[in-house]
């Protein structure tokens, strides 16, 4: 690949690499503040049930405990992050009347220790009325059946319908049709840092959170709201966070909890929820049911899809409308139909409600959509890469209605991946390889929150010696984002990235940003950091050319600190000299940049589209059913990279959990309870299970995005599960319609297909 | 949280063993603590009293002798078994079963002794020296004794020692000529326990089977033999048909319970085809013994 920048492209390790891996990074759970309360949080072990009440009086008298709090020490505000939709914003974070699931947050108490607020749980009385309860889709959404959120009809929460070109029409022109029902699983976020929070009120009326976030803003925003404050009297820290895959930007139990309990005792509280705590109620990757519908010429060009998804919701929205949206976008993606209609339904049930997780709805899309392909390919008698390649998205596509897409590298993924396949020559027996396509967003243009803000902002200033502070509101969550932003910096300003200190994650220094969600920070935060550092070079520039003098006509860049003339790179002059005699000119004056990102006129979803193909062999033992996956190898079209180490981090981290989706991770519920919520119980991949993970970059450049740069990260966990099936099915002809495959079920599949086999024979 | 305890750690065995008589009725004995820690932190445990033993290194030994065969102390931990080139040497069949045995971690700190007193149905070791027709050497204050393996696991996490006895070691006998031990788990995660698990041991007279223990993992509410299937081979001649019947008893003679990782139905399943296949696999490594 070309690499005419600097910085770019180049190799760095992350800038919070050492602090991390020396123990020295201090996450909101190494928090200590002077006179810190402990908080526990008492949940509920009804999946349905009327508060009646709630007696604290023991509980207070076990000497250490300091307070009790439960929603009726609250302004009972339902929030949520649709603020712009208030019927979407259900949730009390301490109902006051009523628990939806098991585990939902009834009461909290804050102690001088966590053993003693622990103990204090167990004191606390709370009468209840137990109510009929309902876990699953197709029984919540039945006339008749309990009522999750009073006067929500069959328990409708959201609906979303999309639709473009004449579908009927196009399905008459179908030679064939083929129908199927999927079922895809929840997913646990699964973050090493379980959900943290600080708080403390002090009596100038104003609150300090330590929180582990993925959107700083979004924990202002929200908690101004349901305390009644104003967003500026609210300061949200996000030190070092550990992990989030979409688990963390909404309100969650521990931030408002610590909050309400600080504010009635003037001190600071800490909430850490424990590995259980944090399974049972931190809402879950969203199990659909989906029905796919898909007509094809006998060629193999596809005509139309007609898909239906019905969504268990849980108990309250969260972030479940847009995953509702968006799996019924991405589940067209990334052909071009002539005709499209998706039906969603999300439906409230007394489960731990679903919501946004790392692919935000894709990945149950692919699996339906990609095998199906597959197995109509094998049904025509057609080679799916060729399928794939006749139907693909391609540069300057719109979608109608949708999405205008730029770059575009499918066809290279498909050519790569194709040749990849080649090179491992025939496999032993039970043994395949299997594809899927898939492509993402590149920075979400959702702006449910209805801020005034810019979607990100950035503010460079430059010190006299030439070191640079970038403020950033884009959040690091572990994926790197600082990284980015300072090779971006330092890139545009032609400093090195050891000059960049990047200061993110406190909503009092940094400029709001709308966090690390829907895969947006690098395009979005990343132009506002690129736009910020132009501006203040353009005020060192103007500078120079006034000190250097050449003809106007001449441009002057700087690289690698060398303030220059772009036709004749020898002359110049040292930047920090530059730097220093600039702020003389200014009376001092810092220079500093601004920038920002707010997307105008970039379709419906999203400025940018990844792309990737991604294969996966994997091997089957026919007498247990068991999967173990061999290979995941992507052909992955991010735009231009920005930093490869960061790009590799991503790509393996996400195929551990898209690999773990497919095949191993389940979250069993039983009467509205969760069976495995222990790591015990619930399997994550290790690294004996990791396969081996080869990326092809597939070199296009982004127009939208910085130095041409698109996502990568979160789109890589949507083909996975799909490529997984698709081996299984060329392996062994079994189609396996539910996600996770465990391998009970391909036992199972194994048995049925001999059965019919020997049903043939007989007949 | 765990509940708040007195701690001991004493210097040898025989002042653990007094310690042990003084506060037996409110005591726990905790060695590598990578079972005992789990428990207690989830407060199915809770003890006034800890007795550590981990640092006893008169317990700490792994010997042959030929006539005597293996002996390990109780505290050798996982990682020292598996790492020793006399276990590899004479006793292989361990080694293997220690390389899948949790992760490096774990296995630097849980100790054979500890496994073994532990009394989960779905350990690695016990299967293992099960086939292996091994004993457990244990003792108190007052005596010592050793207790077949076979006898050693009495129900769900409950074992034949007394409230005032500890392991002391774990003895395998030499194995008879033309034997061979296999052992396999059936697991999703490598290091993760087993669903289900088959240790067995095939000592043959020429093409025939003389001798044979087939001991299961997690498939009752204790390690078991699966004596029907053991019959079944004896004094046979290895042929699919003879496997297929094998694995057929085993699948019906153990009693396992379902759960969110398999059914019953699935885990008798996976009994059948490691039954088989370890019996399979030691007998043609015993043929070539
Ligand atoms: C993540 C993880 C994965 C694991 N995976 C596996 C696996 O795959 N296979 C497997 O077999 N095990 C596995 N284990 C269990 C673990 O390896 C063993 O149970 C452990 O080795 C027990 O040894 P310990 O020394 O740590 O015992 P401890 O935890 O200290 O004690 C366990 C029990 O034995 C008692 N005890 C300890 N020593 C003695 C003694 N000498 N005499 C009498 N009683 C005693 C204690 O009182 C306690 O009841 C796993 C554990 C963890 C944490």
């Amino acid at each position: 690949m070309h690499n005419k920048y600097s910085v770019i492209n180049t190799p760095v390790h992350n800038v919070d690499g050492i602090a991390k891996v020396t123990g020295r990074a201090t996450y909101t759970f190494d928090v200590q503040l002077p006179g810190m309360l402990y908080g526990k949080i008492l949940r509920s072990p009804h999946p349905h049930a009327k508060i009646l009440n709630i007696d604290a009086t023991e509980a207070l008298k076990l000497p250490g405990v300091k307070a009790v709090v439960s929603g009726k020490d609250t302004l009972g505000i339902k929030q949520g992050i649709w603020r712009r939709y208030k019927e979407l914003c259900d949730e009390q974070v301490l109902p006051m009347d009523k628990v939806r699931y098991i585990g939902e947050p009834v009461a909290a108490v804050a102690a001088v220790t966590e053993e003693i607020a622990e103990q204090a749980l167990d004191l606390i009385e709370v009468e209840y009325e137990v109510l009929d309860a309902v876990y699953e889709p197709f029984d919540a959404i039945k006339k008749g059946a309990p009522e999750v959120h009073e006067g929500i009809e069959r328990n409708l929460n959201v609906t979303r319908h999309i639709e473009w070109g004449d579908v009927d029409e196009a399905f008459d022109d179908a030679d064939y049709i083929r129908e199927d029902w999927f079922k895809c699983g929840g997913q646990h976020h699964m973050c090493m840092e379980t959900r943290a929070c600080v708080s403390s009120y002090t009596p100038e009326k104003r609150l300090t959170v330590y929180a582990s976030t993925q959107a700083p803003y979004y924990t202002q925003g929200l908690l101004a709201g349901v305390l009644g404050m104003r967003e500026g009297d609210i300061r949200v820290i996000a030190p070092y966070v550990g992990g989030g895959f979409g688990g963390k930007f909404e309100l969650d139990g521990a931030m408002f909890c610590s909050a309400v309990l600080s504010m009635k005792l003037f001190r600071p509280v800490k909430i850490v929820f424990t590995r259980e705590e944090d399974l049972i109620a931190s809402k879950r990757r969203t199990p659909m049911f989906y029905y796919v519908r898909t007509g094809v010429k006998k060629d193999g060009t596809f005509c139309a899809r007609e898909s239906r998804v019905f969504t268990n919701g849980g108990a309250y929205t969260g972030m479940g409308a847009t995953a509702l949206y968006l799996t019924g976008f991405f589940h067209s993606f990334p052909y071009k139909w002539r005709g499209y209609r998706y039906d969603g339904y999300r439906v409230y049930t007394n489960t731990m409600p679903s919501t946004s997780m790392r692919g935000f709805g894709a990945p149950q899309a692919m699996f339906c959509s990609e095998q199906q392909i597959d197995w109509i390919a094998a049904d025509l008698g057609l080679d799916p890469i060729e399928v794939r390649r006749k139907n693909g998205h391609t540069p300057g596509y719109e979608v109608p209605g949708q999405a205008f897409i730029g770059s575009c590298g499918l066809d290279q993924s498909l050519d790569k991946i194709e040749e990849w396949i080649k090179s491992r020559g025939k496999l032993p027996a039970n043994r395949a390889i299997g594809i899927s396509a898939a492509g993402f967003m590149s920075g979400g243009i959702f702006n449910w929150f209805d801020t005034p803000y810019s979607f990100s902002s950035a503010v460079v200033t430059i010190n006299e010696d030439g070191t640079v502070e970038l403020h950033v509101g884009c959040q690091d969550i572990g994926q790197g984002s600082n990284t980015t932003m300072a090779i971006i910096c330092a890139e545009t300003l032609g400093v090195k990235v050891e000059d960049v200190k990047v200061h993110s994650g406190d909503t009092d220094h940094c400029p709001a940003d709308l966090g690390a969600w829907g895969s947006r920070q690098t395009l979005m935060a990343g132009n506002a950091t690129k736009m910020a550092a132009a501006e203040a070079k353009r005020q060192l520039l103007e500078f120079a050319t006034a000190k250097m003098g050449p003809n106007i006509v001449y441009d002057l860049d700087i690289k690698d600190r060398w303030v220059h003339l772009v036709s004749r790179p020898e002359k110049g002059l040292d930047y920090t000299q530059v730097v220093k005699e600039a702020l003389r000119g200014k009376e001092g004056q810092r220079i500093m940049g601004r920038g920002f990102y707010t997307p105008h006129r970039k379709g419906m979803i999203s400025p940018a589209y990844s792309y990737m193909v991604q294969a996966v062999e994997a091997e089957i033992d026919e007498e247990t059913g068991k999967i173990g996956v061999v290979n995941c190898v992507t052909a992955h079209d991010c735009g231009q990279p920005i930093n490869p180490i960061g790009l590799i981090g991503q790509l393996e981290g996400a195929a551990s959990m898209a690999v773990g989706y497919g095949y191993l991770e389940y979250m069993p519920f039983e009467d509205g309870k969760m069976m495995n919520p222990n790591l015990v119980d619930y399997k994550v991949i290790r690294a004996p299970e990791m396969p081996e993970c080869e990326v092809i970059e597939i070199d296009t450049f982004e127009p939208e995005g910085p130095y041409g740069a698109k996502e990568a990260g979160e789109g890589l966990t949507n083909p996975t599960a799909a490529a997984l099936g698709n081996a299984i099915f060329h392996a062994t002809g079994l189609q396996m319609k539910e996600c996770p495959i465990l391998p009970e079920a391909v036992l199972n599949a194994f048995k049925e297909k001999r059965e019919k086999e020997q049903e043939k024979k007989n007949a | 949280m765990i509940h708040d305890f007195t701690y001991f750690r004493p210097g040898t065995a025989k002042e653990a063993l007094s310690l042990l008589a003084e506060h037996k009725d409110d005591c726990k004995v905790i060695c590598g603590g990578q079972s005992l820690l789990i428990v207690m932190r989830q407060g199915l445990v809770a003890t006034d009293n800890l007795i550590d033993i981990k640092r006893l290194e008169e317990l700490n030994y792994i010997k042959f002798d030929s006539t005597e065969g293996l002996r390990i102390g109780a505290t050798t931990t996982h990682r020292t078994i598996e790492k020793s080139p006399l276990v590899k040497e004479k006793y292989g069949v361990l080694v293997s079963m220690e390389n899948r045995l949790a992760s490096i971690q774990v296995r630097n700190w849980g100790t054979i002794g500890g496994n073994l007193a532990h009394g989960d149905a779905a350990g690695d070791p016990a299967p293992v020296l099960m086939a292996l027709n091994a004993s457990v050497k244990v003792g108190s204050a007052q005596k010592e004794r050793v207790i077949p393996i076979d006898d050693f696991y009495v129900d769900l996490f409950e074992t034949a020692l007394e409230q005032d006895e500890i392991v002391l070691e774990v003895q395998v006998p030499v194995p008879a000529p033309k034997t061979a031990t296999c052992y396999s788990k059936f697991n999703l995660l490598s290091s993760d326990q087993g669903i289900i698990s088959v240790g067995a041991s095939v000592t043959l007279d020429g093409n025939a089977c003389k001798a044979v223990r087939i001991a299961l993992g997690n498939a009752a509410a204790t390690v078991m033999r699966a004596k029907k299937a053991e019959e079944i081979l004896i004094g046979k001649t290895l042929s699919d048909a003879l496997l297929e019947e094998a694995g057929q008893a085993a699948h019906d003679e153990c009693e396992p319970v379902a759960d969110i990782h398999a059914s019953e139905e699935y885990r008798r399943h996976l009994v059948k085809v490691f039954t088989k296949r370890m019996v399979k696999q030691a007998w043609e490594q015993a043929s070539k013994a």
